[in-house]
């Protein structure tokens, strides 16, 4: 299986702000992970909150650079699903589309492209013509990740995204998702959720004290 | 009130495996039907279950008294033995009720049970399957033989086991569930999971078209070339959504500094006196350059802090967030600056080819206000003080600069001190085209030019080098 992003022993520790009175701190969020991204793979991540699941997204996608240890992607395009990145209220469902679309590595013209399947997964009518700060909470989360659902990167990273909206929405996001990874999309989620632990991840690894480990057996992972 | 009827009692027991209790229940309906086989046997069946095996003799005796034809009269002796495991005693009862009930199901998962105890997977898995085959109703035998599979970790056949339940009794998660499960230990995730998804959504969903790529194809694209896509985006889609806060729109962007020409007016040229001829000529001459500079650099300062969430959910460069305000803020001036054009036209200084002096002195002036823009948005994040200095810093700048006088009121010993900052060198030279009808020191202007580009240079130099701090500091 081919390895498309590998990390080895990486670390990242945060610094604490300090000020005139107070020497800043320094707080390990990751001590020392390692892991590999194979294709075709549906990675699930598991672990309490603060346990370090979302630093850990972000090394792996690369806005973060790790403290100690090293991370190896040879060109392979990774992104963060972030549902209503860079989301003007003011402007309508449709301008955010077209924004959030190219901060996510896309260009004018692709996401252009895309608009009509972007409203009609969104399923929000005529509200896609809106501003969206006349949206319902579930209608943003929809049409966020209508958005986010047109990229196909190599590696898709996924943050409890699909644990936002109301039911209809989460059963349908994780349909998307379970399209998406049926179709050799690489995936590495991070939920809460077991079920959908079970349901879509090939394997799953638990951080637990800034440290990775594996817990192939499903079964066996409880939260 | 027929004798079945009352049998759902005792059998809700036995479907939670509660046998004592599914024994007693049978007892009780036992005396009201005591010719009917099923209270009989059945509470045979509960005793076994629960291993009360005292209990089974004597009813079995009266039993098979009783009914001495029924299946269970042969069967029930035969699991009573092998609770006992008297193996030889089970197997010849077996035998007689193969030949006797070969049709019964019940025969032939009692012989499976035997050939299990005897190791025999592959009797045991003929025997059952005969017993699905007598009662192909009945979902639990096919579940047995598919779990006879599994038991004996023949996930392959299992997986073949499941299907056929699948395909006869679609409503039982366990034969997605525990196929699942045979296909992951063989090591075959896509069919683990593809079952899962199976259950969970329907077979369409396995065999429908959503797995197809209808996702965009990327066009080859540098990445400088994306990042001032974005950037131009960003930023003409900001001053939309600032428009359209306002009632009066786009008005504002002329408004504004037409009401802080009112204000200087007011102070210099009314109350103090101060402002001599032309002095609206003047202070327009001023004012409005310096704005699209101040307005630049008091946005730009915090841009990167404000981009804080952005940045780590997508990864943008730190750099991004200046330019936008930067590139917002010389959109807006385009419309002042034409403003300024005919205000000066207006007022008597007839356009001549000196005015196209006005282009490279813009171009000077959108270098310096990059630059410095640039760089106080790179400082900001590791020195947050600053950003409580910012405004007191621009005041003062636009004290020293000359906006609402003319330079040469003060001293002439300060001069050269005076034009050695840059906005005021750059109001001088707006002056000397506008009010009087001359170009400015084109080499004078050209170095400044060179420099204020290299700034810009080493800027994007620095954000370069930046693009992984910038991330750690925002968030600290």
């Amino acid at each position: 299986m081919e390895t498309l992003i590998s990390l080895t022993d990486v670390g990242v520790r945060y610094r604490r702000k300090g000020n005139i009175i107070r020497r800043p701190s320094y707080y390990q969020a990751l001590k020392s992970i390692t892991l590999d991204i194979n294709r075709g793979e549906s990675l699930g991540i598991l672990g309490k909150n603060g346990a370090g699941k979302s630093t850990l997204l972000r090394v792996i996608s690369g806005v973060l650079r790790p403290d100690q240890g090293k991370v190896v992607n040879n060109g392979h395009s990774v992104s963060l699903l972030a549902l209503q990145a860079g989301f003007d209220p003011v402007l309508s469902g449709r301008e955010n589309a077209i924004l959030s679309g190219m901060l996510q590595g896309l260009t004018r013209r692709e996401i252009t492209s895309k608009l009509g399947e972007i409203h009609d997964y969104a399923e929000i009518g005529d509200f896609f013509f809106e501003p969206v700060r006349t949206y319902s909470t579930g209608m943003r989360a929809r049409l966020g990740f209508s958005i986010a659902t047109i990229t196909r990167p190599d590696v898709l990273l996924i943050d409890e995204v699909l644990s936002v909206g109301d039911q209809e929405f989460r059963k349908k996001s994780e349909r998307t998702l379970a399209s998406k990874i049926r179709s050799g999309q690489s995936v590495v989620l991070v939920t809460h959720s077991l079920v959908q632990t079970r349901l879509l991840c090939d394997r799953v690894v638990s951080i637990e004290d800034g440290m990775a480990h594996e817990a192939g057996d499903l079964k066996a992972v409880s939260l | 009130m027929t004798p079945e009827s009352s049998f759902d009692w005792p059998q809700e027991s036995m479907r939670a495996g509660n046998w004592s209790q599914a024994a007693e229940r049978w007892g009780v309906i036992r005396k009201a039907y005591p010719d009917h086989p099923a209270p009989w046997f059945q509470c045979i069946n509960a005793h076994l279950e629960a291993n009360e095996l005292e209990a089974v003799d004597p009813l079995l005796a009266i039993a098979i008294e009783r009914f001495p034809n029924h299946p269970s009269s042969t069967i029930q002796p035969a699991l009573l033995a092998m609770k006992r495991e008297n193996w030889e005693s089970a197997k010849d009862l077996l035998d007689q009720a193969r030949q006797i009930h070969s049709g019964n199901a019940q025969t032939w998962t009692s012989c499976a049970t035997l050939a299990l105890h005897d190791n025999n997977f592959d009797e045991a898995s003929r025997c059952q399957w005969r017993a699905v085959e007598c009662s192909p109703t009945q979902a639990n035998l096919l579940m047995r033989y598919a779990e006879l599979a599994m038991d004996a970790e023949r996930f392959d056949e299992a997986l073949r086991r499941w299907e056929i339940l699948r395909e006869r009794f679609p409503e039982f998660p366990q034969g997605y569930k525990r196929a699942s499960e045979a296909a992951r230990a063989l090591g075959d995730h896509e069919t683990a999971r593809d079952l899962l998804l199976a259950h969970q959504y329907g077979n369409d969903f396995i065999e429908s078209d959503e797995s197809t790529d209808t996702h965009v194809r990327r066009q080859p694209q540098s990445p400088l070339a994306r990042l001032l896509g974005l950037v131009w985006t960003k930023a003409v889609f900001n001053l939309r959504s600032e428009v359209r806060r306002n009632y009066l729109s786009f008005g504002w962007w002329i408004l504004e500094p037409l009401m802080y020409m009112v204000v200087y007016m007011v102070v210099f040229d009314v109350l103090l006196n101060r402002g001599g001829e032309n002095y609206s000529m003047l202070l327009m001459t001023g004012l409005i350059p310096w704005m699209w500079t101040m307005k630049a650099i008091s946005t730009s300062s915090v841009s990167i802090l404000g981009g804080q969430n952005l940045m780590l959910q997508t990864g943008v460069h730190p750099i991004f967030f200046p330019l936008v305000m930067l590139l917002q803020a010389t959109i807006k001036q385009i419309p002042v600056f034409i403003l300024l054009v005919g205000f000066v036209w207006f007022n008597g200084s007839t356009p001549g080819l000196h005015w196209l002096a006005v282009i490279p002195i813009f171009i000077v002036q959108a270098l310096f206000t990059a630059g410095f823009s640039l760089a106080v948005a790179a400082v900001i994040p590791f020195l947050r003080d600053l950003t409580n200095l910012v405004p007191t810093g621009l005041t003062l700048l636009m004290f020293l600069s000359g906006i609402f006088y003319d330079y040469k009121f003060i001293d002439e010993k300060w001069h050269d001190l005076f034009l050695m900052n840059p906005v005021a060198y750059l109001l001088t030279c707006y002056r000397d085209v506008f009010l009087d009808h001359t170009t400015p020191d084109f080499y004078s202007l050209a170095w400044r030019g060179i420099v204020f580009a290299a700034v810009c240079g080493l800027m994007v130099m620095c954000y370069h080098k930046l693009r992984y701090v910038y991330p750690r500091k925002v968030m600290e």
